[in-house]
């Protein structure tokens, strides 16, 4: 059976046709109407940018000029000239004016100096971090924490390191500003709950498991996480632990609690909330928590299993891209858990 | 030029004719060689993947809790792949911890590994006196003694170290407004604004400054805080070629004439971003020729000067007394106290509105702790001394000199240099993934301590050391780290530069 010579050219020049439509740009109706020059420097002349900020005038009328304190924050404050009593500092034990914390930040400036000149993946890891390190795993009673130099960097780098674009994330409605950034860093589905409300918490989790069942092959690589604050910085209310512990073995989703007001405040030791409530921290699947409040110095740390702390040490925005904490902060801060062991 | 005289200050700098720039392209052979390179080491981490699956090998690496097991697992098995696979290896070359103050000379706390690499423990022992050419120590301020430590250490008796508030309420303390208003002086703006930590700087006030509806353009070798900004601000973002003004030129003009994509409305607001030294090129941007473009297309320039405040110009005030250029004529001036002040934080800069603005809106200033008393005393201290004492210009004068013979020293070994000539960082070629480790262990060896740097934080097959000069090196130190790098670079033959320097 031998086709006649024409039909082998038509198919060749389908062929060739069919090349050309896949591998070569078509002509699209581009949203790039061709201009001359003179027209557009016609239009960049006439095109009037927003000022930057707005005039001083505007920002005085609404902002006020910020307080002066002179001295010490201390229990007795001097602002703008006037002795008050300070009610207004997150200075829960006190350690602004201790003594032997200014004096082992002291000894440890006549070591180190002040600053660390690196970040920690190029000779900023200093010994006292290390240390650190290892204090706060023992304090809080898990294997591994990481160190942060600022706090509003930690909750907001830790959160995006582990939750993805495609993950889900359960956030409470009043939480912090840090966590809204890390949130939103993130990329990740955003659901919202109630302020402190389980049941709505769980009808949110009964809604996407049914929605899984229904699509099982998506659900098994999205992750799940939890989000919650030990004191919410907004509201001062306390979260519902044994009951977020409960959620997450049911619903199979991880607990991230941010502790930033409850550590060395709530629980007997000043561990947090999971004493407070009496349950094992190894249920907890990260604690992230800041030295600026209690323990009066600067900068956060995540605490927690090694197989879930070790990955910010890669990842971690905050941690790998930025210059390491202070060795002073991190001698004072190991001072301060000394006298919260102690006393 | 006639000088320009605004307060106490006189600009007088010639504009600088000669912009000497190096990119020395890859030569082809050693392209393919790492290419073929990462290959054969990806075949072999497949091959262990498979043995460690089915158990063939012991994992070393920690494991899910075993309450855990039936959880979606918190990492894709491909996701660290690199990090399992390649980074393990050369793991010891990084995280280096260090027992001493970060100067000039370090001592540097021995770790054995184990042979997979996977663990690793403390001898007990410290590597005494290496030399430091890794730290960011430009004008040699990490001191233990001296002025600035006295002074700290004075500021700590009176404040304390804590500051447990934000600026907003309880933190604003008076050293922090004499600062700011330090700074302001010395940079010669009308106001400045400090924060605690130099990434959170960038990363949550570029969001106050633009919004939706805006356009950013920022260069492609930008530092990952300003990317996270950028990201958070919620404007469109569009990148221009490294320090090329061509691509900026026609980024610029499609922006304004064609305005927001699909709905063609004019931009609000257009911020070019900008660092003025990059930290793994060491090329100094262009800034005349952005400056221009500005003028041209009603821009707003934000420049990052992390790296370049402190260590370029002859009173040490950053790229824009290096070009001759008065300061007012950049919009939003930011830089970090980290690299030249041995402290710790940034501040943005600029006219009085813009700092009032951020002031009120900043999420740094309205959220976030504010700065510790002692660090902020290190700052004062070493810019007094930077901007009024002869020490200062000695230092800024030693640094210059140094960089100079170093990298003229490294040019002439045959290695090839990236980046600018007067810029302190030096960033040398080093292509292989395998020569990394092998550079970074030979140099400790011999009692200098380097900086090796590979995927991600560069190209994949453009691996590099970047040195960090300092002012508190002396030449002796330099010329004897020169000739062991030679030695190093014969033996793993990293000369490959073509050009012939007499």
């Amino acid at each position: 059976f031998q086709a006649p010579l024409y039909h082998y050219i038509v198919e060749g020049l389908l062929v060739v046709w069919i090349i050309r439509l896949l591998f070569f740009k078509s002509y699209k109706i581009h949203d790039k109407v061709p201009l001359t020059t003179k027209e557009k420097d016609e239009l960049i002349e006439d095109w009037e940018p927003e000022p930057l900020v707005p005039p001083l005038e505007e920002t005085r009328a609404v902002s006020k000029p910020y307080r002066v304190v002179s001295g010490q924050p201390g229990k007795e404050i001097v602002v703008d000239g006037y002795k008050c009593k300070n009610f207004a500092s997150l200075n829960f034990l006190g350690f602004v004016e201790n003594e032997r914390i200014s004096k082992a930040a002291t000894e440890c400036v006549s070591k180190y100096g002040v600053g660390s000149c690196g970040p920690r993946g190029f000779y900023g890891s200093f010994d006292v971090h290390l240390e650190l390190e290892k204090r706060i795993a023992k304090f809080t009673g898990t294997e591994c924490a990481i160190i942060y130099s600022y706090g509003f960097a930690t909750i907001a780098s830790a959160i995006p390191s582990y939750s993805k674009r495609g993950d889900i994330l359960y956030v409470d409605e009043a939480c912090c500003f840090a966590i809204q950034k890390g949130v939103q860093a993130s990329r990740s589905n955003v659901v919202y709950f109630k302020h402190n409300d389980m049941e709505d918490l769980e009808s949110k989790l009964r809604h996407q498991e049914m929605l899984d069942k229904k699509d099982v092959k998506k659900s098994s690589v999205t992750r799940k996480f939890m989000v919650v604050e030990g004191i919410y910085m907004n509201t001062g209310e306390i979260c519902d632990l044994p009951r977020l512990v409960d959620l997450k073995y049911k619903y199979k989703v991880r607990l991230f609690v941010e502790e930033s007001l409850s550590f060395g405040v709530l629980g007997q030791h000043g561990r947090g909330v999971t004493e407070h409530y009496n349950i094992p921290v190894e249920k907890v699947d990260m604690m992230c928590g800041s030295m600026e409040y209690s323990l009066a110095s600067t900068g956060g740390f995540c605490c927690g299993r090694e197989y879930v702390i070790d990955h910010q040490r890669l990842t971690g925005l905050g941690y790998v891209f930025s210059a390491s904490l202070p060795p002073l902060l991190a001698c004072a801060a190991i001072e301060a858990i000394d006298i919260m062991e102690e006393e | 030029m006639k000088p320009l005289r605004n307060g106490n200050v006189i600009h007088d700098e010639p504009p600088r004719k000669r912009f000497q720039e190096d990119f020395e392209s890859t030569p082809l052979y050693i392209a393919v060689v790492t290419y073929i390179n990462y290959g054969i080491m990806i075949v072999f981490g497949f091959l262990r993947d498979f043995l460690r699956r089915h158990g063939f090998e012991k994992t070393h690496a920690s494991t899910e809790a075993s309450d855990m097991k039936d959880f979606v697992p918190l990492y894709a098995s491909f996701e660290s792949f690199y990090t399992r696979n390649i980074y393990n290896r050369i793991q010891d070359v990084f995280n280096r911890p260090i027992c001493s103050v970060p100067g000039p000379v370090i001592d540097i706390v021995e770790r054995q590994f184990s042979k997979s690499g996977w663990m690793f423990e403390y001898t007990g022992k410290v590597l005494k006196n290496v030399v430091n050419l890794g730290s960011y120590n430009y004008l040699g301020f990490a001191e233990n003694d001296g002025p600035c430590a006295e002074a700290s250490i004075e500021s700590i008796e009176k404040y304390g170290v804590g500051v447990c508030s934000s600026r907003k309420e309880m933190g604003n303390l008076d050293i922090h407004v004499k600062l700011e208003k330090k700074m302001a002086e010395y940079l010669d703006v009308e106001a400045c604004l400090t924060f605690g930590m130099g990434f959170a700087t960038n990363s949550m006030n570029i969001p106050c400054l633009v919004s939706k509806g805006c356009l950013i353009i920022s260069d492609g070798l930008n530092h990952a805080s300003l990317v996270l900004g950028c990201r958070l601000s919620g404007a469109q973002i569009r990148v221009f070629k490294h320090n090329d003004m061509k691509d900026l030129e026609s980024k610029l003009r499609d922006a304004v004439v064609y305005g927001q994509p699909r709905t063609h409305r004019p931009w609000k607001k257009i911020l070019i971003i900008v660092e003025g030294v990059y930290s793994m090129e060491g090329s100094i941007v262009n800034l005349p020729g952005i400056l221009e473009l500005k003028k041209k297309y009603k821009a707003y320039v934000f420049l990052d000067e992390a790296h370049s405040i402190g260590a370029l110009g002859s009173r040490g005030r950053g790229v824009t007394e290096y070009f001759g250029i008065h300061p007012r004529e950049v919009d939003i001036m930011m830089g970090t106290f980290t690299k030249s002040f041995g402290a710790a934080g940034g501040y943005i800069a600029g006219s009085r509105a813009l700092v009032e603005h951020l002031r009120y809106h900043s999420h740094s200033a309205c959220y976030a702790t504010s700065m510790s008393p002692p660090v902020c005393e290190q700052i004062i201290t070493s810019l007094h001394i930077i901007s009024s004492t002869d020490e200062g210009k000695r230092r800024i004068k030693q640094l210059a000199d140094n960089c100079r013979m170093f990298r003229q020293g490294l040019k002439k070994l045959g290695n090839i240099v990236y980046g600018n000539d007067d810029s302190p960082v030096v960033p040398a070629m080093i292509y292989a993934p395998t020569k990394l480790g092998a550079f970074s262990r030979e140099m400790l060896k011999r009692g200098f301590g380097v900086v090796v740097v590979g995927f991600p934080a560069t190209p994949i097959a453009e691996s590099r050391v970047r040195f960090c000069i300092s002012a508190a090196l002396t030449e002796q130190q330099l010329q004897d780290a020169l000739d062991a790098i030679s030695d190093i670079s014969d033996l793993l033959q990293m000369k490959y530069s073509k050009k012939k320097i007499a």
